[in-house]
This record gives C-alpha cells, structure tokens and sequence, in this order.
C-alpha cells in the first residue's frame, strides 16, 4: 500500500503548487540559512531563560536536598514525580503519532512525523531528569544498572520502578535510533543542497553517505516498517508500566487493573495535543501552510477527540472503582479527590479534558487554528492537573486516618516545572535549526503520484 | 565496447514513471547492471525490474529480538536467583511473572537496535565518498530528479543504444560517467 493510494479525496494532502523541488529547499533552506529568523531568537531566548530557571533550581536540589520542596510524609511523592508522568506522556504521544500511524499508512503522517518525533525526545529528557531529581540522593541512580558493584548489592527487579527505569533506558534508545533512521534520506537532502563547507560536512557526516539508491532504499523501507511497528507496542508498554509504578501499592486509587490503559489513553491525548501544538507554531513560523495542510491539522484533532473520548472512559471507570466498591479507604480518598483537598483540579481536569474537547466535533473548531490550539493548550494542563491528583490525592488520604495529609508545593517545586519546560523548549528550538522538521522523503511520495507521468 | 576507459551511462528524468519504464526497457535487453537513485522509495523499479530477493534484515532484527530476550531475563534470573538471592514477600527467586516486564523491553531494544545497526552494515555505509556516484547528476538524486545508472561492461548492449532507450523516456539529461 502507498502513501499516495491513501490520500484523501476531500482535501488536499499537499498542496498542488507544491514541487519536489520546493518542497526540498523550502524545508532545507530553514537549516541553511545563516541566521535563524526572529521568532526563534524570541522563542530560544525564553526558553534558555526558563533552562537557567532549572539549572538553579537543581543546583540548589542538589546542595539543600530534596527538603526545599513541599514533599513530606505522607504526601512523599510530589510534582516531581507528576511531571515524570506528565513528560512521559507527552513523549509517548509523539511515538503513536509517528509510529502507530505509519504502521496504518496515514498520509497525514508524513508531514507531521518529524515534529512529533522531535518533540517526543525533548520530552523524553525531561522526563528522564525527574525521577532523578526526585530520589533525594541523585547521585547513587547508577545502582538501579544491575551491574556488578564492589559491595556486590543488586537491584530487586520485581519492582515496577526498576521495570520503569528499564522501560525508560530502552524506550529513549530506541527512539533515537527510529529517529535517526527517518532523518538520515533527508539530511542527504540537505547535505546536496547546502552551500557551505561546514554545513557540507555536518549534513554530510551526518548523513553517512546515503545516496537513495533503490537497493538502499528497500532495505531501508523494510526496517523503518518493522521498526515502526515494535514502537508502538513499545510505547504502549512504556506507558503502562508507568502506571503500574502506581499500582504496585496498595494506596487507594492506584488500581491496578486501570491504571495502565489509563495512562495510556492520557498518552494518547496528551501527547498528541503537544503535537497539535508545536506544528501550529512550526507551520506558522517556517510558512508550512502548503505542505502541513488543513487535513494534517484536522486528522489530529480527531485524534485528540478519540484520546479524549478514551479518556472519559478512564474516568468513568475511575468513578466507578470506589462507588460500586465496598472500601471505605477507596470512598474516602475518591470523596475527597472530587469534592475535597484536590476537588478544583478535579473538575478543572474534567472540563479541559473532557467537557471542552468534545467541542472537536464541530468542524468549524477543528478548521479554527486559534480554538485548536486553546484547546490542546487546555488538555496539557488538564492532563498536568490529573497527574497531579492521582499523586497528592491518593496519598493524602491513605488508609489510615492517622496517616493523613496534604501537600502545597513549594516555589521550588514550580521552579523545577518551569525549568523543565525550559529545556523542553530549548531541545525542540536547538533541534529545529539542525534537523529538516517535515520528512521531505515521504512528501514527495504523495508529491509525485500526483503528477502525470 | 569502446577504446578506452570504461564508461557508465547515466540518465536523469524528471519523474519516476519514464525512469521505471527505460529501465524496464533496458532489463528486456538485457541490461542487468542498472541502479535507480531516487529522492523517494519508488516501490515499481524494485517490483518490475530487478527480481527481488527477500531482505535478510528482518530475520536479522528477528535473532536480535531472541538474543534480547534471551538477555534481558538472564540478566534478572542470575541477579534475583544465583548471585543475589532475595526473599521479597516469599515470591520465588525465580519470580517469571515479574521478569518478563524487564526482558521484555530488552527484547525490543535488541530487535530494533539489530536493524539500526544491521540496516547500514547492509547498506555498506557510512561511507563518506563514493567515486562512482562523484558526478553531478547524482546530487539531485536526493532532491527531485530520478537518476538511473547503467555500469559500464555490465552487458554486450552499446552504449548508443542505452542512451537511446533514456532518449525515448524523455531523460532530461544523458551523461557517461567514469566506471
């Protein structure tokens, strides 16, 4: 099946003005030119300053310790690690988007592909960096490698934290190994058409002399196919064992028979929310308009409608647990998460990422830039909100009574979310001026299909 | 064949469908040598023109899956059974349920880190220069132009002929190349 066989009647996947030719020294061009255009420098600028926000904070984890946060006893576990699962998310998103979808052919993937993978291994980052930060002492994470130690101490690897720590290593491997092998034909592209000696031979090494030939290029097909298709199960369970890192214990809420296609679906939503997002930006900053096309646009925004009607389901079934249920602990802290300590996030979850969302199904909404991108802006912090309650509220409310309590974060606690959005962004920034951000191989499939022979 | 070096021809079109039918043409001559260098996969040239045997890569990702495997739960089973017995919670040393989780990640790390590296030992690359493809033509390859390359005493056809045949599917651009 090509890519060019699926395309869509209604709309056009790439605009007809659009030439292999164009298209290649439109997306080239972005790498090549000397100076990045004003926009990135304003959205670099900021980013870097959010960077040094983290760098503070960090440094200052690393010399207080971990008492400058708001976490304590009972409520242990604080932002720190909500944004672990908050990052994770979003970089699953970016995997099912560019994975999932070339396993079924979508065409509307090919131009958005790259920038979903981009995103998803900044996030990958900042989501590396949390669990680490949050282990009070940061400096010991290297025993969770079970190597041989000269005090000859192992990881317990019955534990769903060392399965996640596995999950994580092997899932940001892999994904830059399935990234580099999608980026290498089109750095080629900009290897043939860059100007100067630098630029020759940084595109050049990095591309490693791929010249497209057909023998090359099936070899290549074949792999990038199964790749794709390991990916997605991959992220499925990176994901899941994500939320059995909850349901390992025995705190009420963290069901462990939910949690993990609960925090997939939030995967699902979440990341592809990011997705919308940044290829919003990117088509508006880099002029995309003709290659990202309405139809990519409105294919992800029913993809975050599926992720959000998926998503409801989770709360229903969330609901549902404690109120058919006979455990008074399940009641307790189920009371308490939507009318009590954390009721506001609750319901502010409940509207920004169920209630608002299902405004997608109008295709006015859909076509609006401006109400997409409020509202995917809307489900990041939701699904941040959710992530948050499912950490404060089911430890504030434990079983025992006496063993109650809450949790406000600290400036020091928002300083690390702040930074770490902050590398998110200076990752995606830097990575937008090194790596051609459409993949121009799979464009021109459907660019030259259209064209009479 | 001519006097003197041997030459390859080179012709460059401006679409997929024409390089597909010259080279179509050329294999019905018996022009076996023929390499297409295109900007995307072009699924025809692989189908109709050279008989395509089967890639080894999948089942190389597929040993790559079962070495992972086989690595990812011995590493645990060694760790938890013969060098570091633990009692958590009276589960057995061997506790499989719980090792699968961990060997299972391994198994797919392994299987897509065998294609990666598979994948360009197969292509034979990095390889930074290639003095057969230093001409030209061969850099739009990567951009928008289909470029088909016939090696040079690959058959007993004459060049004039193969050039003929890329006149005939409208190549923008015939060349002969060195080797």
């Amino acid at each position: 099946m090509t890519l060019a066989a699926n395309a869509p009647r209604s709309a056009p996947v790439v605009e007809p003005g659009v030439t292999m030719r164009s298209l290649s020294e439109e997306v080239s061009g972005r790498l090549l030119s000397a100076r990045p255009p004003l926009w990135w420098w304003v959205g670099f600028g900021w980013a870097v300053a959010l960077l040094l926000v983290l760098i503070v904070a960090v440094t200052n984890l690393f010399v207080t310790g971990i008492g400058i946060w708001g976490v304590n006893i009972p409520v242990a576990w604080g932002l720190a690690i909500a944004e672990y699962v908050w990052w994770i998310a979003l970089a699953s998103g970016g995997t099912i988007v560019s994975a999932l979808f070339h396993v079924t052919r979508s065409p509307w993937r090919s131009a958005t592909n790259r920038i979903a993978e981009t995103m998803l291994l900044s996030a990958a980052a900042c989501a590396g960096i949390m669990p680490i930060l949050h282990l009070g002492r940061p400096g010991l994470f290297y025993w969770l490698f079970p190597y041989s130690t000269v005090m000859g101490v192992w990881p317990q690897v019955r534990s769903p934290l060392w399965w996640d720590f596995v999950c994580l290593l092997c899932y940001i491997l892999m994904s830059i190994m399935y990234y580099y092998v999608g980026l290498v034909p089109d750095v080629a592209t900009v290897r043939d058409l860059a100007q100067t000696r630098s630029k020759k031979v940084f595109y050049g090494v990095l591309a490693m002399g791929w010249r497209g030939s057909a023998r090359h290029w099936r070899k290549h097909k074949t792999v990038y196919a199964i790749m794709s298709a390991i990916m997605a199960p991959m992220v499925i369970s990176v994901h899941s064992v994500v939320g059995l890192d909850f349901a390992g214990g025995l705190t009420p809420g963290w069901h462990s028979t939910q949690f993990p296609p609960y925090f997939f679906f939030g995967a699902v939503i979440s990341g592809t929310a990011l997705v919308v997002m940044l290829t919003i930006l990117v088509r508006w900053g880099y002029s995309l308009q003709d290659v990202i096309t309405d139809y990519h646009l409105n294919a992800l925004a029913k993809l975050v409608l599926v992720g959000s009607v998926m998503l409801g389901y989770a709360y229903l079934f969330e609901a549902w647990g404690p109120i058919y249920g006979s455990s008074a602990a399940d009641k307790t802290e189920f009371a308490s998460r939507i009318f009590g300590f954390t009721a506001r996030a609750y319901w502010g979850k409940i509207a920004l990422n169920i209630l608002i969302p299902q405004l997608l199904w109008l295709p006015a909404i859909r076509r609006s830039k401006a109400a997409l991108f409020l509202i995917c802006a809307g489900i990041i912090v939701g699904m941040w909100l959710e992530r948050y309650i499912i950490v404060v509220s089911s430890l504030h409310r434990n079983h025992m009574p006496s063993y109650w309590g809450v949790y406000y974060p600290t400036a020091w606690d928002w300083s690390i979310l702040a930074g770490s959005i902050g590398l998110f962004l200076t990752m995606f920034f830097t990575l937008l001026r090194i790596v051609p951000i459409v993949a121009m191989s799979e464009v021109r499939e459907i660019i030259d299909k259209g064209e009479p022979p | 064949m001519s006097k003197g070096e041997p030459l390859g021809v080179v012709g460059v079109f401006a679409s997929s469908q024409p390089m597909v039918e010259a080279a179509r043409q050329l294999h019905a001559l018996g022009v076996e040598a023929v390499e297409a260098y295109t900007p995307y996969p072009v699924e025809a040239f692989g189908e109709h023109v050279r008989a395509s045997r089967p890639s080894a890569l999948p089942w190389i990702m597929a040993a790559g899956a079962l070495v992972g495997a086989f690595c990812g739960y011995f590493i645990q089973y060694w760790d938890e059974w013969i060098n570091y017995p633990l009692n958590v919670g009276g589960r057995p040393y061997n506790s499989w349920p719980a090792f699968t989780v961990g060997a299972f990640e391994v198994t797919l790390l392994f299987a897509v880190a065998a294609g990666f590296f598979g994948l360009w030992f197969a292509c034979r690359l990095p390889r930074l220069y290639d003095p057969r493809l230093e001409a030209e033509v061969f850099d739009r390859a990567s951009t928008d132009r289909f470029v088909l390359r016939v090696e040079a005493g690959a058959s007993n056809v004459p060049r004039e002929k193969i050039r003929r045949v890329f006149e005939q599917h409208g190549a923008e651009q015939i060349v002969e190349v060195a080797a």
